[in-house]
């Protein structure tokens, strides 16, 4: 973790999922997902509606799983059924804390200056 | 391992919902599906045992679909494999040649046949008729220079026998191929240039060669919305219309297939890719001549050259095949000679 916070720094720039454009929000939602283990389409849909709000319809959700394994964010595994789980990489876990520090930074500092402007904690 | 149970259960869908799904499948291309399809088909019916009807859901797989096709033939989003990507938007660009040619090829007949019984008054089509013969046999040099190589390396992996999905596309051109010349060569005798004066010291085209383009392409005509007059021609005639659009789009697919299927070596690559990108600034150069002429070339003595609303008709096609080409090869991007070593 460590490891990946010092690398997240030094990069600077803008974030690895920053250049899948539009998919850049769903891919967020997909990786986090996947962060605390293996999921299939189905189940991946479940949990992102459960801690986001928000159903990715189904061709979303594979327009943009196809895109992440393609750059290597997540891999397929062998599966006995048709429904065929997907885990985050160590690239993935990478991007996806990158992405995620840049957008607590934004957080960070619209909060801190709703705070100090209009008073709202 | 996996959190949430999917309602639906392999092997139990209802026959209804599995044909539901099997119909949203088809949205999206073959490759695709070979790699996605089973789990998506699962996703999909677990999404239609949740909500039954809903027509956001039935869009965005349209939607998806339609993307991911487009993404399949090199037009736009992204290719993990940068090779792959390249033949893609290449067999994208021979088709797009293909359907330009046919309508482009049907225009410079029609002029050809005009030329041979008087010269053109209005020199808009005299410049016309010179810029999109010069264009087409650019276009003639680049198809040979585009074809030598990639045959080659075809022949190269057949004696390797590292191509047995290169038969099914080798047979379509080929069949494509003998088609159009046993019927084009038939017909062209038909030649209502035949008989006609040389304009003097044209030697623009060769009347062998105007009449073998004029016979491919008798099926590209407003005939067709005039059943009456249709029903006066030749029964053998009528047939041929029939066929050569079969023929050129056995053509078509075979070249298609072979260029997507072939695996051209990186500089060969790079090669077709300059080619194809010569192609497009052909293709530009034909249709500003054909635009020409539509647009300023007036009717000579007996009605010659005059353009209708199929020629019309004929530049707006060209235009989108031209502009579908040209968005493919503008995509197209082997890998360069620096980073060959380096895959």
């Amino acid at each position: 973790m460590v490891a990946l916070v010092a690398r997240s720094r030094r990069s600077g720039g803008a974030s690895p999922l920053s250049t899948l454009g539009r998919s850049a929000g769903p891919a967020t939602l997909i990786l986090s997902s996947l962060a605390d283990g293996a999921k299939h389409g189905y189940a991946l849909t479940k949990d992102i509606e459960a801690f986001a709000g928000v159903r990715l319809a189904p061709g979303t959700l594979y327009e943009v799983l196809s895109r992440l394994e393609g750059q290597g964010f997540i891999e397929a595994l062998a599966s006995d059924d048709r429904r065929r789980p997907y885990r985050l990489t160590a690239a993935g876990a990478e991007a996806l804390h990158a992405h995620l520090c840049a957008q607590r930074h934004v957080a960070d500092v619209g909060l801190g200056r709703l705070s100090g402007s209009w008073g709202v904690a | 391992m996996t959190g949430h149970g999917a309602p639906a259960v392999p092997g139990r869908a209802p026959a209804a919902l599995d044909r539901r799904v099997r119909r949203l499948l088809r949205w999206y291309p073959r490759g695709w599906r070979a790699r996605y399809g089973e789990e998506f088909a699962e996703l999909l019916l677990a999404e239609l045992s949740d909500q039954p009807r809903a027509w956001r859901r039935t869009a965005n797989v349209a939607r998806c679909g339609i993307a991911a096709r487009l993404a399949s033939a090199g037009l736009s989003g992204h290719y993990a494999e940068r090779t792959a990507g390249a033949r893609a938007c290449l067999g994208t660009l021979t088709c797009s040649v293909a359907v330009f040619l046919t309508f482009g090829i049907t225009m410079w007949a029609q002029l050809a046949v005009g030329w041979q019984w008087a010269p053109p008054a209005n020199p808009a089509t005299a410049v016309a008729m010179l810029v999109m013969s010069a264009s087409l046999l650019f276009l003639a040099v680049l198809a040979l220079l585009a074809t030598v190589p990639a045959v080659w390396t075809a022949v190269l992996s057949c004696r390797r026998g590292q191509a047995p999905n290169l038969r099914r596309p080798a047979l379509l051109i080929g069949a494509g191929v003998l088609t159009l010349v046993l019927g084009g060569r038939h017909f062209g005798n038909g030649w209502p240039g035949t008989g006609g004066h040389w304009w003097p010291h044209q030697g623009l085209a060769p009347g062998g060669l105007a009449a073998f383009g004029w016979a491919s392409t008798l099926s590209v005509t407003s005939y067709w919305v005039h059943p009456a007059a249709l029903a006066s021609f030749p029964p053998a005639e009528l047939a041929w219309m029939a066929i050569s659009p079969a023929a050129m789009l056995s053509l078509a697919i075979g070249a298609v297939q072979l260029v997507r299927r072939l695996e051209l070596p990186s500089p060969v690559l790079r090669f077709e890719a300059w080619v194809g990108r010569a192609a497009t600034a052909g293709m530009t150069a034909f249709l500003g001549g054909a635009l020409c002429w539509v647009a300023q070339g007036g009717p000579a003595p007996h009605g010659l050259f005059r353009a209708g609303s199929i020629d019309a008709a004929g530049l707006a096609v060209m235009a989108v095949a031209l502009a579908t080409g040209w968005q493919a090869i503008s995509r197209a991007r082997p890998i360069p000679p620096h980073a060959a070593g380096h895959r």
